[in-house]
């Protein structure tokens, strides 16, 4: 695909820097005499993949003469993807005007696309190795690429926004170039990019695990949303979400805010993936990592060395290195020559960076990931809120396991958070301590939503809320179960989406119970917008026994909301 | 291919034919091949049988239209051909010169040199290739011809039917499998179709009325102006609106872009479109890759490509991609039992080879075709099914057959429709189901088979891809057609003995009679389920005994309101036998009386069939169990069988069990009777 780069080539390596950027130009000049009308258009590629990579296009139908491409290796391979997108798209227009190409499936290659916004397409490019074999269900990838934009929406604005602000999609550029790389790098494993595989059957992207505890509990944490809400006449913390490790406990936000950023709190904020040491903001990152490795944290190698080359890649071109590479004018041609390299890098905030946030000592989290070089200062980052569209300073608190995710306004004046802080750590740190312990009483640990005999996934897609068998229980699946899962939930996802557009939505229900060829039981129950997988192997015998068995379930655990009576 | 000495034959076996004409069975209103030339009705839809099939096909995938009516202007054409065969039969004889003669034997001893499995490969389409050039030479001979001007290609087509009287006739019967016109290698009694079978192979007969018949001139002009038959909307094209909102649509063509087939639309004025689709398709092709599917909402674009030839369907059907997949697939088969695969070389050749010509009037076997993907089973199941008959009339009739298969005949079929009376083939070798399918979706689509014995190049894909056999068709009545497979082309006169002869036995034991009662008595009905296990085997035994009674399907008790579907709310089964590559499915009885209900609930099956073969990793699954707001679909699946049951939505999950073990248990206990049993004594 067309990450796939020389063999010789060492991605680490700073040497590769230029080569990219004269790709890059060409790349920009190809592009713009092939695409005719086309206006913005994107290519990125985790070019440290070999066998899968991720292409982002995007196309953008008012303005604007700019063609953006970052792109290394085959340059003919990165046009002709762009240009076959194009060319689906506007094909398949002529027959679906409402919504167009969606997938692309070839001997070698799924083309996923999702349209994020009115006229921008990511696409994702997945070559299909002999690995993996089983077909990939075509929703679960498009769930990466809707988390992707989720995630990017959250933190920069929608890209049409930034594409209107700036016209000449710049900025937007450099907001892709600084997020993608750190969004990809959590499906690096070593070398490899690992996309979803049927062993993520059972998970449901796109949503957020629910804790529900006692009820008392609750009405705690419930209790102490309103107290941080209602201080200085409310309106200074405009919304709460309480996760307990990565789970959620309690969300004044909307489903889809809290589903973003629950899964931002999830990736980079949990006591594990928190930067060890509270730390100046030293330079070593931005070394580059193939000239100090020593700017990597040694815990964190392996999995930094995908999301390094990546970044080598676009730290090159988004800004010139501050390394030896000779700055090539052609990027000062890219780039609103009036921004310098130092300008472009601090106005580029990456939220996703690997150990961006450190907890400081009175349990505040600490980011330099926005930029900021005073990283113990108490700027706060903003991020902005798909409902409302407003924009928002982020504010964290962590005690022990539980964290606190604030919503500050950004308005508030400079001394605003200060106090705040300080309120919380004088009214509130005694109630979060308590709200901490109570919860820790009643977790029952990691293994909390296992049933025994049950692989399940129950998943509301009305509030965006799954739940599911721990990874460790599924992993004792055989894989023909969850390849057959796998293939019939894409069998519902195609009949879901296809009555989702004919608007014939009322209350389907679905009831599904497949034998496999291994006599494991895939029993599927849809109704409304929930759905209820469960995998049996060697569980019951018959269709009836194994249906009763899927019955109690829903009963027991799901409010038997798929009973049938 | 007709000769004149079929007519004669055949005109007992036509009032044999009418015998049976007053039966119930949705066939038996097939038209009969007289009235055609009789009355002229132009209103008949041309390919009978699936007129007879309508009520349960109901073929909504285009915007509010019946493939049915489609096909008018080509049964007007038909009509028009079967006039001109009428009246040149008398001629025919005489026309047909012996000078011909030579290049047809000539054109044998090559195809034997090829040594296929089938004996002769004569390489029909090279010689078909060069027809071109031909109707170039011809063209200037035959200028006179007004209606030359008129469109290139037809004229082309037209000239050569003017030039030689004696072709054109036998052409005439040959009907819309145009390039059939190859029979060349007849015997010397056919020599004039012999000589021109590398010529003529854009012939559709289509022309060849015209010069005596007014009729035949119009009807042909209105075929100009659609350009082929049997296709619906063909005045569209990709820029109207209409045309895109159709549900489903194929395409073949060829990797230079060219326009060969469109199910929807005048492929002249589709070639801009053409050119789309197969731009999209090289260009991923270029890139190392072949394109399988788009998908679009509820979209799909499937895409095939087969050597030199790509096919694309464009569907927003909620048929599942395996099953569209296969549909392209079988319409290539269709191509090539048309073509044969050495239609590919002609691309080698010459890329931008314009294949149409070839083609010229089979569209309607194609739309036929298409057709059937949402009525009959066969398409998705990968086997045929069969006429129920009592055990003994099946076995007379497959003596009957066998007697003749020692004769160098290769295949002895019986048909009644598309359901098999019997079949009689070589040990080693059997009949593809998509053979067969395709071997009688060519048939019976194609109406000049019913007017006379004829015999046909076709090619049977599965069988062999490269070469062509040659199929002596002949309608015993009027809906049950003997088909005899061989690989001489000389062996007409051989095959119309052997019809002659199993003719009188069939006769003989009654089994034409047995047909007609079957047809009249329909198929398995779900009333019909046996009530307990124990009542079936006497019920069985007894049936089989009395063969005159014609109880094939044995009936016992009627445990189920009428209206409400069978037992435990059964609506509907399908069931499959592994091993003998047959499948039986119920009729349709209430509730399942429209249309719409009956094509949901095929569609529901096809859908079921393929998410229980299409798992790759997996393997097969062996069960399932489907209930929704239409149905309550059940699959069950082992070595032996696959048995697809629907019932009411309300059904209890245990009774619905029970009800399939008792469908099996019923089966099993009649399937001498409406299965064609490997264990008979002309195993094949």
């Amino acid at each position: 695909m067309g990450g796939r780069c020389n063999e010789d080539c060492d991605w680490t390596g700073v040497q590769n820097g230029p080569r990219i950027l004269l790709i890059e130009l060409l790349g920009y000049h190809e592009l713009q005499a092939y695409c005719g009308d086309l206006t913005v258009k994107r290519v990125i590629s985790d070019n440290a993949t070999r066998d899968q990579s991720q292409h982002i296009f995007g196309k953008h139908g008012v303005r604007a003469k700019e063609i953006l491409q970052l792109v290394e290796g085959q340059m003919d391979r990165k046009l002709s993807v762009v240009g076959l997108s194009e060319g689906l798209i506007t094909f398949t227009r002529i027959f679906s005007p409402l919504s167009p190409c969606e997938l692309m499936e070839a001997e070698r290659h799924t083309h996923v696309f999702h349209q994020c916004e009115p006229d921008l397409w990511i696409v994702m490019v997945v070559e299909k190795s002999k690995e993996t074999e089983e077909a990939l269900r075509e929703g679960a990838l498009r769930a990466v690429l809707k988390d992707a934009h989720n995630l990017f929406v959250l933190f920069y604005g929608s890209l049409r926004a930034l594409l209107q602000s700036h016209p000449r999609g710049d900025v937007a550029r450099s907001c892709l170039h600084a997020f993608f790389p750190d969004y990809l790098s959590d499906f690096m494993t070593g070398k490899k990019f690992r996309i979803p595989s049927i062993s993520e059957s059972l998970t449901h992207r796109g949503t957020v695990q629910l804790f529900s505890p006692q009820r008392e509990t609750l009405l705690e944490a419930q209790s102490l949303q309103e107290l941080l809400k209602s201080w200085s006449g409310g309106g200074m913390v405009r919304h709460v979400m309480i996760l307990f490790h990565n789970i959620l406990l309690s969300s004044t936000l909307s489903p889809a805010d809290t589903t973003t950023l629950f899964l931002y709190a999830t990736l980079r904020m949990m006591p594990s993936s928190l930067s060890q040491a509270p730390r100046s903001r030293s330079s070593s990152r931005r070394e580059n990592p193939a000239a100090g490795p020593a700017g990597l944290l040694a815990s964190n190698l392996n999995n930094a060395l995908g999301p390094s080359r990546l970044r080598n890649l676009f730290t090159n071109l988004t800004t010139s290195p501050s390394s030896d590479v000779v700055p090539n004018p052609h990027i000062s041609d890219a780039h609103d020559s009036s921004v310098d390299d130092q300008g472009t890098r601090s106005s580029v905030p990456r939220p996703l960076v690997h150990e961006g946030w450190w907890r400081d000592a009175d349990n505040f989290l600490c980011t330099d990931a926005w930029g900021s070089e005073t990283g113990r200062s108490k700027m706060l980052p903003n991020v902005t809120l798909r409902q409302s569209e407003e924009r928002l300073n982020l504010c964290v608190y962590q005690f022990r396991s539980l964290t606190l995710v604030m919503l500050v306004p950004k308005s508030g004046g400079s001394d605003l958070i200060p106090n705040l802080q300080g309120q919380l750590l004088e009214k509130a740190a005694h109630k979060i301590q308590k709200l901490e312990e109570k919860v820790v009483k009643e977790w029952p640990g990691s293994n909390a939503w296992h049933v025994a005999g049950y692989r399940y996934l129950y998943n509301d897609s009305n509030n965006k809320v799954s739940r599911f068998s721990p990874a460790s229980k599924v992993a004792t699946l055989s894989l023909e179960s969850l390849a057959a899962l796998n293939r019939i939930r894409q069998e519902i996802d195609l009949e879901t989406g296809r009555s989702e557009r004919s608007s014939s939505m009322e209350d389907r229900e679905l009831e599904l119970c497949v034998r496999t060829k291994q006599n494991a039981w895939v029993i599927v129950r849809t109704r409304g917008g929930l759905e209820l997988y469960t995998v049996l192997e060697k569980a019951s015998n018959t269709l009836l026994l194994a249906c009763d068995a899927v019955e109690k379930l829903s009963k027991r655990y799901f409010n038997g909301s798929f009973s049938s009576d | 291919m007709a000769s004149s000495g079929g007519k004669d034959s055949s005109s007992p076996i036509d009032s044999n034919g009418r015998v049976g004409r007053e039966h119930s069975n949705p066939e038996a209103i097939s038209a009969l091949y007289e009235d055609l030339f009789e009355n002229d009705n132009s209103e008949r839809p041309c390919y009978l049988p699936d007129s007879g099939q309508e009520d349960y096909s109901g073929d909504g995938d285009g915007v509010g239209d019946g493939d049915e009516d489609g096909n008018s202007p080509r049964e007007i054409v038909q009509k028009g051909r079967g006039d001109s065969v009428v009246e040149e039969k008398g001629e025919l004889n005489a026309a047909n010169g012996a000078s011909p003669e030579a290049s047809a034997t000539q054109m044998n001893n090559d195809s034997r040199e090829s040594g296929s499995d089938v004996g002769t490969l004569p390489e029909d389409l090279d010689a078909r290739s060069s027809t071109g050039n031909e109707d170039e030479i011809q063209e200037k001979d035959h200028e006179f011809n007004f209606r030359d001007r008129v469109r290139a290609e037809s004229s082309s087509t037209e000239r050569l039917v003017h030039l030689d009287g004696e072709m054109s006739s036998d052409r005439g019967l040959d009907g819309p499998p145009s390039p059939t016109s190859s029979q060349g290698g007849t015997s010397g009694y056919m020599a004039g179709s012999g000589s021109s079978s590398a010529s003529t192979s854009s012939v559709s007969g289509v022309e060849i009325g015209t010069d005596q018949d007014t009729e035949g001139i119009g009807s042909r002009k209105e075929e100009r102006g659609v350009w082929v038959p049997g296709k619906r909307h063909s005045q569209e094209d990709d820029s109207h609106p209409s045309w895109r909102r159709h549900k489903k649509h194929f395409f073949i063509l060829s990797n230079a872009g060219k326009p060969i087939y469109s199910r929807y639309g005048d492929e002249h004025k589709l070639a801009g479109f053409s050119a789309t689709l197969q731009a999209i398709m090289s260009f991923v092709e270029n890139s190392g890759d072949t394109i399988h599917l788009v998908r679009a909402g509820d979209h799909q674009i499937i895409f095939l490509v087969r050597g030199p030839l790509y096919l694309v369907c464009i569907s927003s059907t909620d048929e599942p991609f395996q099953v569209l997949k296969g549909q392209l697939e079988l319409l290539h088969g269709q191509l090539l039992l048309i073509l044969t695969k050495a239609v590919e070389k002609c691309f080698l050749k010459n890329s931008k080879f314009d294949m149409r010509p070839l083609l010229g009037g089979t569209d309607v076997v194609f739309s036929s075709l298409i057709h059937a993907f949402s009525w009959d089973p066969a398409t998705f199941l990968s086997a045929y099914s069969c006429l129920p008959l009592p055990y003994v009339t099946r076995q007379a009739a497959c003596g009957a057959l066998q007697d003749m298969t020692d004769s160098g005949v290769l295949f002895a079929l019986l048909m009644c429709g598309t359901k098999v009376i019997s079949l009689v083939g070589p040990r080693k070798a059997s009949l593809h189901p998509h053979d067969l399918l395709l071997l009688s979706n060519f048939i019976l689509s194609s109406d000049s088979f019913r007017t006379s014995e004829s015999f046909s190049p076709v090619c049977l894909p599965r069988y062999n891809a490269t070469a062509f056999m040659y199929a002596y068709v002949q309608y015993l009545n009027k809906d049950t057609c003997l088909i005899l497979l061989t690989g001489d082309p000389n062996d007409f006169f051989h095959l119309k003995e052997c019809r002659a002869q199993i003719e009188i036995a069939l006769r003989e034991s009654d089994v034409l009679r047995e047909v007609n009662n079957s047809i009249s008595r329909g198929g398995l009905r779900i009333e019909d389920l046996p009530d307990s296990e124990d009542l079936v085997p006497p019920e069985g035994v007894s049936s089989r005994e009395d063969r005159s009674s014609g109880d094939g399907a044995s009936t016992s008790a009627f445990n189920s309101v009428p209206g409400a579907g069978g037992a435990a709310g059964l609506w509907h089964f399908i069931y499959r036998s592994t091993y003998l590559d047959q499948f039986v499915a119920s009729e349709f009885s209430p509730p399942l009386n429209t249309r719409s209900a009956q094509k949901r609930l095929y569609r529901a099956f096809q859908k079921l069939h393929a998410s229980m073969h299409d798992t790759e990793a997996s393997g097969p699954h062996k069960m399932q169990y489907r209930r929704d707001e239409n149905h309550v679909l059940l699959s069950w699946r082992n070595s032996d069988f696959e048995l697809y049951a629907a019932f009411d939505p309300l059904a209890e999950k245990s009774s619905a069990i029970f009800v399939c073990n008792r469908i099996c248990q019923w089966i099993r206990d009649v399937e001498c009777e409406i299965f064609l049993l490997g264990a008979t004594p002309f195993n094949w």
